[in-house]
């Protein structure tokens, strides 16, 4: 007889694996991806499962300034994407690409 | 309890599908809308949760908002299939994956291993599941938070602000001639 | 869902009923549409087929059926077939926490040799306590179908409409969501039922410690929020895309918008969906400032009461409760269905950079304003 308990029984445990799983996707994006826009996306998705984290114990300690947290958290990306794509259009207008290997002679 | 753990597992296998389509797929507006359905997948595990009006707001800000301009940005330039989606090299690309996952395990390790978390519990007591919090959150964030509060409309403003002389700096959208 | 099988079976049931209701009702719009411009316009509209042409409906179901079924060449195929699916779901999800009716009790009864305990059925898909912000969350997912209809068609002028659409219920969801933070504010929740439930019986409002009554009027938000009504009223025209907004599907310019491509029974999606947000539109202008399902000046009580003259039995007297609210929802949703097309066929269009400047720089700073004298208001005068 297989233990289910672990399946069954749905506990904080789970919801802060499943947000680190959200978590190093969204570091692989940020890692492997060369689309800044993408890359962008990626933190989106870092991002998000922060929040996860953030709900899930608000959640079990019953406190919710878990849930605070994730209202500033959530402007805060807003105000990062409207900046990260006003950036990515103006890049994209210079070098008709927005590949990070294209503008990497920003440097010096 | 049966159900709530179908509808956790199924929400899982979501937002997990499509966060790693968000990273898997060339063209990037196949990967924006992945990350759509990882926020709506997101949002549902906040219902579970107990948090409805973070998961509205979750909704309308982030699924509403936020990927709309993505999206927008991406059918603007219209990519589509990318020539080189994914870093150059095998081995260093090797190595970020394999520094990714170790990553995931470590966070693993300490989740399970440390499983003496005293503060949390460790079961939902399901009584206070489909309370209305909103109203107690309004109290908490404009009385506790307050100033954390100002702080971020102090930010809105300035990204606001910021956002518009990008606009009209030299190379953006609404340069002046 | 349910407690037990009876009423997870009479819950699913219901969600299927409030569907199709609200695709049902798409046909008849569409024929009201029809032969309500050609009464506008001096014309005589759709009457051949059927009495009153309203077998045109039929006829015209059946031709979309009939149509080939093609993408063009450019198309991205995934996305030009999957937007006109996802064109229905964020108009069903909201429409169904919209309540429609005071919930039924239904007694205990024996059935298959078993006794089933007595239920209430909420007249409404699901009830929410976050229901407005729920529907505002559900409802700005209509954005992506839009796009993934104008992309995905693989031409430039169903883009450019679908940037046009998208900019537009992007900008305008602003106004929305703050011109009923007045209402919110003035009945204290967020959930619809209890909103409605706030609106019952004649004007009255309780200011500097005096009991302030109106046996005239019933109490309704618009007595409360003419700005806040007007507002989303206006912005809900620009949600649904409709005229004077639909300037994502300007013909003069842009053939048809983002579903320049699509024929047959795509487009059909396409226009349930489109239906479906002024349905959502009217139902939640009732709701927030015309009391919902309730009757004006009289509450449930007195419904009751007045009923409980009539008829017996108190399950009789509850039925036709719940029936004479429902008449009474359905009654404001149709009235305001036709100012919906009265509207359509009596205003020009505007130009984009006047609807755009309408948004930002007239609607936004008026519904800020009245959020704050809204708030100002209330924190004296308790």
């Amino acid at each position: 007889m297989l233990n289910t308990d672990v399946f069954v029984n749905i506990g904080i445990n789970h919801y802060l694996g499943l947000s680190a799983i959200l978590f190093v996707l969204g570091l692989m994006g940020v890692l492997l991806r060369r689309n800044a826009i993408v890359i962008l996306m990626s933190i989106e998705l870092m991002l998000n499962a922060v929040n996860l984290t953030f709900v899930a114990f608000s959640r079990y300690t019953h406190r919710i300034d878990g849930q605070i947290i994730v209202f500033f958290v959530m402007t805060i990306a807003a105000a990062e994407a409207a900046v990260g794509l006003a950036l990515m259009v103006s890049i994209y207008k210079r070098f008709k690409e927005v590949n990070i290997r294209f503008f990497e002679h920003l440097k010096g | 309890m049966i159900s709530d753990a179908l509808l956790f597992w199924f929400l899982a296998f979501v937002t997990v599908g499509s966060g790693l389509a968000v990273v898997l797929f060339t063209n990037p507006i196949y990967s924006a809308l992945s990350l759509v359905m990882t926020m709506v997948g997101v949002s549902a595990l906040f219902v579970t949760l107990g948090a409805y009006f973070i998961a509205g707001v979750q909704l309308i800000v982030y699924a509403g908002a936020v990927m709309v301009l993505f999206v927008m940005v991406l059918m603007l330039f219209d990519l589509k299939q990318e020539l080189m989606a994914f870093s150059r090299g095998q081995i260093t690309g090797a190595l970020k994956v394999i520094s990714a996952g170790l990553f995931l395990g470590l966070i693993f390790g300490i989740i399970t291993k440390r499983s003496n978390l005293s503060f949390v519990d460790k079961i939902p007591s399901p009584a206070d599941i489909n309370i209305d919090n909103s109203k107690e959150l309004g109290t908490v964030l404009f009385a506790r938070h307050i100033f954390g509060f100002e702080a971020l409309g102090v930010l809105l403003l300035v990204i606001a602000v910021g956002t518009v002389a990008l606009a009209r700096s030299k190379g953006g959208t609404h340069a002046k001639h | 869902m349910g407690k037990d099988l009876f009423e997870v079976v009479v819950n699913c049931v219901k969600l299927l009923a409030i569907f199709l209701f609200m695709v049902q009702a798409v046909p008849i719009l569409v024929w009201l549409e029809r032969r309500g411009s050609a009464f506008i316009q001096n014309r005589f509209g759709p009457n051949r087929v059927g009495p009153l042409g309203l077998m045109q409906l039929l006829a015209d179901a059946l031709k979309f059926l009939k149509k080939e079924d093609f993408a063009p060449e450019a198309a991205v195929r995934p996305l030009f077939y999957a937007a006109p699916v996802f064109a229905l779901i964020p108009a069903t999800l909201a429409y169904c926490a919209i309540p429609f009716s005071i919930p039924l009790s239904v007694e205990a009864f024996e059935l298959f040799g078993q006794s089933w305990g007595p239920y209430i059925f909420k007249m409404q898909g699901y009830e929410m306590n976050v229901g407005i912000v729920f529907i505002l969350g559900v409802s700005s997912l209509a954005a992506y179908t839009i796009m993934m209809a104008g992309w995905g068609s693989g031409s430039k002028f169903s883009l450019m409409g679908a940037l046009r659409a998208s900019a537009q219920i992007v900008s305008y969801e602003l106004a929305l969501g703050l011109s009923i933070v007045g209402v919110i504010m003035l009945y204290g929740t967020f959930n619809l039922t209890d909103m409605v439930m706030a609106q019952q019986g004649p004007l009255q409002f309780s200011a500097f410690g005096k009991v302030i009554q109106l046996g005239w009027l019933p109490n309704w938000g618009i007595f409360y929020q003419p700005l806040g009504f007007i507002l989303f009223f206006a912005a809900a025209f620009a949600e649904s895309n409709r005229l004077p907004f639909d300037l994502a599907e300007g013909e003069a310019e842009l053939v048809a918008g983002f579903h320049v491509e699509y024929g047959g029974f795509k487009m059909l999606m396409f226009f349930i969906g489109e239906y479906g947000h002024m349905l959502i539109a009217s139902g939640l202008v009732a709701t927030f400032f015309l009391g919902g399902y309730g009757i004006p000046i009289w509450t449930v009580a007195d419904v009751r009461a007045w009923l409980g003259t009539m008829f017996e039995s108190p399950q009789t007297v509850d039925l036709m409760t719940m029936l004479i609210h429902l008449v009474s929802y359905l009654t404001k949703l149709a009235i305001f269905l036709w100012i919906f097309i009265q509207v359509r066929w009596t205003l020009p269009r505007f130009r984009y950079d006047q609807l755009m400047e309408l948004g930002w720089k007239t609607m936004l700073p008026w519904a800020l304003g009245n959020t704050i004298v809204t708030a100002l208001v209330i924190y004296l005068v308790s």
